[in-house]
């Protein structure tokens, strides 16, 4: 003997058999450990673990908003379609704070203004004027430097009157400070710095501290938005031409129905309307 | 006197051609001539309530536009909006509310009552006794029946033969849509699929055992989704079975929401119906057949003899498996002990020489 191992040179088909074997085995086990320790079909072995373990991480918070969430899914009977998310870190700073629905004071209208963050973000109606500096409104993907669309709700589909289906949903209207030739985005964004470091010591500031930290996310918004005759109007201040809007979405938005909505709105429900939000 | 006749009957079928064309062109109408979509297309129109609930208003128009309401006039089912701009909305719609769409060969409009009528018998319907916390946690049309589900089938399967003959008459797409919603029906007891259904009834409902220990219900309805689970149909139906039985297929009549205690004498699963409701699936049903229990426990008190049999085949499997791999590791450490080397290449995952010389 001389201590080498006789079986050599195998043909590659037995490795192949040998871990095909291997995978199986392995499978067979797992699933019988799993079968033994936490499978409803099985004894349960270690299911007063995991019960114990979940116990210690449930939030009442976190269980009272899903159920929340779930209610409405069956409150609402129309279908909630999904629509996709920008990513959380490519979002503007205002999302640490606010929601897609962030208008709440005005009862009338606050459906109404949530409805705009679809199109726009925050910066588009919130932006202080500074006279100084000269702004221009366009499409604004964090994902895509220079988006081209066509974007959701610049046309309707001629065949069935219904607004285009796109596949860009995420650029929004956003303005920009015009500096030369350049456009400077007058968003901050979740990934700068500030916010950074904000997110890293937010739990640990005291509630008067976080508040003076807040306030410097909003140095240049403003609290009230513009009017909805700013945009809403033959003289809007967004080129919807230039923003890629076919004429009859132009025309609707400018003239027609928001216009009368927006009559009605401030003749019925929202003498208060223009006085802050 | 005969060219006065000629004269009535052309007017008679004018008549009738004008009655027609106004009749399809209200059915062809858009349901939302009041333009409610103007606003409600919209993803975010919506607000976080007062108690922090998240109130989405949004309607898919794309999708609302393939979904069997959508003919029915947005107002038909939301009754309480009387001007537009309107007020924030705080009734519930009314399912029972007659729409203004006449179904075929019919002269009435359509409504649901009939189906809430035979829901309200049935054990979900809320009756005038029932404590409030119970009124409260019965299920009520929206929480099964959400919008989804009446998208527009898609059957494969329409005989285009048939439908060739029905276009001699009428008109392409309305008698295609009406065939597709006839015949899924027929094929299919509901449009849901065996997995939604088993979901739909134990989540937040059967498969919450404080919620229904309030109510007292028995034993056996208390842990009616475990036993389901436990079953060979809950087993199938979790594997991805479209064919096995699901909650409805046994607690219900083709009507769907005829769900009554097993004891009432219109159940489905009460003794002197079982047998018609396991044929619905099962061939040769016998009187020894319906006794199999369904949702079987198989605990030591009420089932000794199969609880010892599935004790025993417990012992089984584990002992099977782990005899094997107990004696893998006792072989292991034999040879290891033995001085041979454990070695994953050339062929082999062992080599060397046993100190016992071979």
């Amino acid at each position: 003997m001389s201590g080498r191992p006789k079986r050599l040179n195998h043909p590659k088909s037995v490795y192949v058999v040998g871990l095909v074997f291997k995978i199986i085995t392995l499978t067979v086990i797992i699933a019988v450990l799993y079968h033994l320790t936490l499978s409803h079909h099985g004894p349960n072995l270690l299911t007063p673990l995991k019960t114990k373990i979940e116990e210690k991480q449930k939030s009442e918070i976190m269980e009272e908003v899903q159920h929340l969430e779930e209610l409405e899914v069956h409150r609402h009977f129309h279908n909630i379609a999904p629509f996709p998310e920008m990513p959380e870190n490519l979002r503007p700073v205002c999302f640490i704070c606010h929601s897609d629905y962030p208008h709440s004071k005005s009862k009338k209208v606050r459906a109404m203004l949530n409805m705009h963050t679809q199109f726009f973000t925050c910066e588009a109606c919130h932006l202080e004027e500074d006279p100084g500096l000269k702004v221009v409104f366009n499409w604004y993907n964090p994902q895509d430097e220079n988006p081209k669309g066509p974007f959701f709700g610049t046309d309707y589909d001629s065949e069935t009157g219904n607004l285009i289906t796109v596949t860009d949903k995420l650029s929004k209207i956003s303005v920009f400070y015009k500096k030369g030739d350049k456009l400077e985005s007058t968003i901050q964004m979740q990934d700068a710095p500030i916010a950074i470091d904000y997110m890293k010591i937010r739990d640990k500031l005291t509630p008067d501290q976080r508040d003076n930290v807040k306030k410097k996310f909003h140095v240049r918004i403003k609290p009230k938005g513009h009017e909805c005759k700013k945009c809403h109007d033959r003289n809007s201040i967004l080129d919807f031409r230039k923003l890629s809007f076919s004429d009859n979405r132009r025309v609707d938005l400018e003239q027609l129905n928001i216009t009368g909505m927006i009559t009605k709105y401030e003749m019925f429900y929202l003498p208060n309307l223009f006085q802050g939000e | 006197m005969k060219h006065i006749n000629h004269v009535r009957i052309t007017l008679y079928f004018s008549l009738l051609f004008f009655v027609a064309v106004a009749a399809f062109a209200t059915s062809a109408y858009a349901a939302d001539k009041e333009n409610c979509l103007m606003c409600h297309k919209y993803r975010f129109l919506g607000r976080i309530d007062e108690h922090g609930k998240k109130r989405n208003y949004n309607v898919d128009e794309n999708i609302f536009n393939n979904t069997v309401h959508r003919n029915v006039p947005c107002r038909d089912c939301h009754t309480q909006i009387a001007n537009l701009p309107h007020d924030p909305i705080t009734e519930e719609v009314n399912c029972g509310n007659e729409c203004h769409i006449k179904p075929p060969f019919s002269t009435e409009n359509f409504s649901h009552k009939k189906i809430i009528q035979i829901y309200n018998k049935s054990v979900h319907g809320i009756k005038a006794d029932d404590p409030e916390d119970l009124k409260a946690a019965k299920p009520y049309c929206k929480y099964c029946h959400l919008n989804p589900i009446f998208t527009k089938v898609e059957e494969e399967r329409v005989a285009s033969s048939t439908l060739r003959r029905c276009l001699n008459c009428h008109e392409e797409k309305g008698v295609s849509q009406a065939y597709k919603h006839i015949t899924h029906r027929l094929r299919h007891k509901t449009s849901r699929s065996r997995q939604e259904i088993v979901k739909l009834c134990s989540y937040n409902c059967h498969e919450n055992t404080a919620l229904m220990a309030r109510f007292n219900v028995s034993q056996e309805s208390l842990e009616s989704v475990e036993t389901y689970k436990r079953s060979i149909h809950g087993k199938a139906v979790a594997l991805g079975s479209e064919e096995t039985a699901d909650c409805v297929s046994c607690h219900a009549t083709s009507s769907i929401h005829d769900v009554y205690k097993k004891d009432e004498m219109m159940s489905t699963v009460n003794e002197r119906n079982l047998k018609r409701t396991c044929e619905q699936c099962h061939r040769d049903v016998s009187d020894e057949f319906i006794k199999i229990d369904v949702h079987s426990g198989i605990t030591h008190d009420e089932k000794p003899f199969l609880h010892f049999l599935e004790v025993m085949l417990g012992f089984v499997l584990y002992g099977t498996i782990f005899s094997l791999l107990g004696l893998a590791v006792l072989e292991t450490i034999g040879r290891k002990k033995d001085g041979i080397k454990w070695q994953i290449r050339e062929g082999t995952t062992w080599r060397g020489i046993s100190k016992r010389g071979f």
